[in-house]
């Protein structure tokens, strides 16, 4: 078996830009001078709130079975969609971010003083920056294997097309969440908000691997999800 | 005079003042009185509290409506207005009574079990409120139970219900289920939001409405008090 862990704590800069994006501000769009001025204020706060950290782990896939994939003996992930990706990987990569909870401590006290706006500036900064962290261990893993000649998938999370939610569970059965300081609720959210949690495939079949996008066959045309 | 006032107060409404401090949508505003001023002002003028949430307040939140559809506007833009009807109405509920002026009517709202997202539901509860409403948020990851004896206790005219998650929908369900069981479903219209839900999945719950962003849960809620009251 083959199992590769890493844990640790980084350095992001907010990218303001990508946060404009996320808000709707597309590149030949500008916000006012006030909404530009509060982001960069709040990107500066955010800045001394975040606190980044990732953990990810490489397993073997030891077998698939229909929607069933096996991962040692402890771990079973069940999807079709997974299931269909993973039966073409060795591999799979399984991942955890997280900005740690003090910006969303703050996120929440603005709210209650009735400072929306605010709070909502702040929040989607920490979306922006959780992200910033999940491409920055996806590219970290796809540097790891490519040295063994293999590609990685796209990322996939529970939640995401026929992977139950409740899966998070399994997924934590792979990484240690509190290394990362990362639990998950009875409702299988994450605590905190700002993590992202997932999975990549890791094989030698590069096309099939990085062009897998099971949303091409999938007909629920107005998913958040699609790709 | 008192439309001079009640269309400055439209105006900040849509640049998003709330103080004379603060800088508007556009540039160069910075040191004109802002909505909290010129709410002062319209009271000691014995300006009508209703007259001032009807022609200033709701009439400017419908041209920031307006401009958000039109993509004129960002969430930002339309919460920086949601904030100024919020610190409004602060200074204006205490004088509603006094003036002899009803509520439209109580919603309670609440993000459902599970989920924790209460920005999008936040938004909709200051909407309300300029519109006239009284609203009584019970926050995120409520139980069903919880809701159901609000609803029992405060004897709303509408439930808001909101969810992110796919997964926590179904919950709304729950909650839909739940009213017919303690027989308040007839006494109560509920209207849904939230990213994953729509109009399909409102009505397959048996919902009585569904607002697509917090512009859309006023019209459906409007809607109906019309129809009520009609």
């Amino acid at each position: 078996m083959s199992t590769r862990t890493s844990t640790a704590e980084v350095e992001i800069e907010v990218d303001k830009r990508h946060v404009l994006r996320r808000i709707g501000y597309k590149d030949d769009c500008e916000p006012s001078p006030r909404i530009a001025t509060l982001i960069t204020e709040y990107a500066q706060l955010a800045q001394q709130l975040i606190k980044p950290s990732y953990s990810y782990v490489i397993r073997n896939v030891d077998m698939v079975r229909k929607r069933d994939v096996f991962i040692g003996d402890l771990v079973m992930f069940r999807s079709h969609v997974i299931a269909r990706l993973l039966e073409q990987c060795q591999q799979v990569g399984a991942f955890l971010v997280t900005i740690g909870d003090e910006l969303e401590k703050k996120t929440t006290s603005l709210a209650d003083d009735g400072l929306i706006l605010e709070s909502y500036a702040l929040d989607v900064i920490g979306s922006s920056a959780v992200e910033k962290i999940a491409e920055l261990v996806e590219t970290e893993i796809r540097k790891m294997v490519s040295a063994q000649g293999f590609c990685i998938s796209r990322r996939f999370s529970p939640g995401y097309c026929d992977w139950s939610i409740r899966q998070q569970k399994e997924l934590f059965r792979m990484i240690d969440g509190g290394s990362v300081g990362v639990r998950l609720t009875t409702g299988y959210l994450m605590m905190p908000q700002k993590s992202i949690s997932g999975i990549v495939g890791v094989g030698p079949s590069c096309v099939d691997i990085e062009t897998y996008n099971p949303c091409r066959t999938c007909n629920k045309r107005n998913c958040l999800g699609r790709r | 005079m008192a439309d001079d006032i009640l269309k400055l107060i439209q105006e900040n409404v849509i640049q998003g003042r709330i103080t004379k401090d603060d800088e508007g949508f556009d540039d160069g505003m910075a040191g004109q009185p802002g909505v909290t001023e010129l709410i002062e002002t319209a009271l000691a003028q014995k300006i009508n509290p209703q007259d001032i949430i009807s022609k200033g307040l709701t009439r400017g939140m419908a041209i920031v409506g307006e401009k958000f559809e039109a993509k004129q506007y960002f969430i930002p833009d339309m919460l920086a207005s949601a904030q100024v009807v919020g610190a409004a109405m602060d200074i204006l509920e205490p004088h509603l009574a006094g003036a002899g002026a009803k509520a439209k009517g109580k919603i309670i709202m609440a993000t459902v079990k599970g989920d924790l997202h209460d920005i999008g539901k936040n938004i909709v509860s200051i909407l309300l409120r300029g519109a006239g409403y009284t609203v009584k948020d019970l926050g995120n990851d409520i139980d069903t139970s919880t809701i159901v004896e609000a609803v029992r206790e405060e004897k709303p005219q509408f439930l808001g219900l909101s969810a992110l998650l796919i997964s926590t929908m179904a919950n709304m369900a729950d909650v839909m289920q739940a009213l017919k069981d303690a027989g308040l479903r007839d006494k109560v219209k509920v209207v849904i939001g939230g990213a994953p839900v729509s109009e399909e999945f409102a009505k397959s719950i048996g919902a009585d409405g569904y607002g697509a962003d917090g512009f859309g849960a006023i019209r459906v809620v409007e809607s109906l008090f019309n129809a009520n009251a009609a």
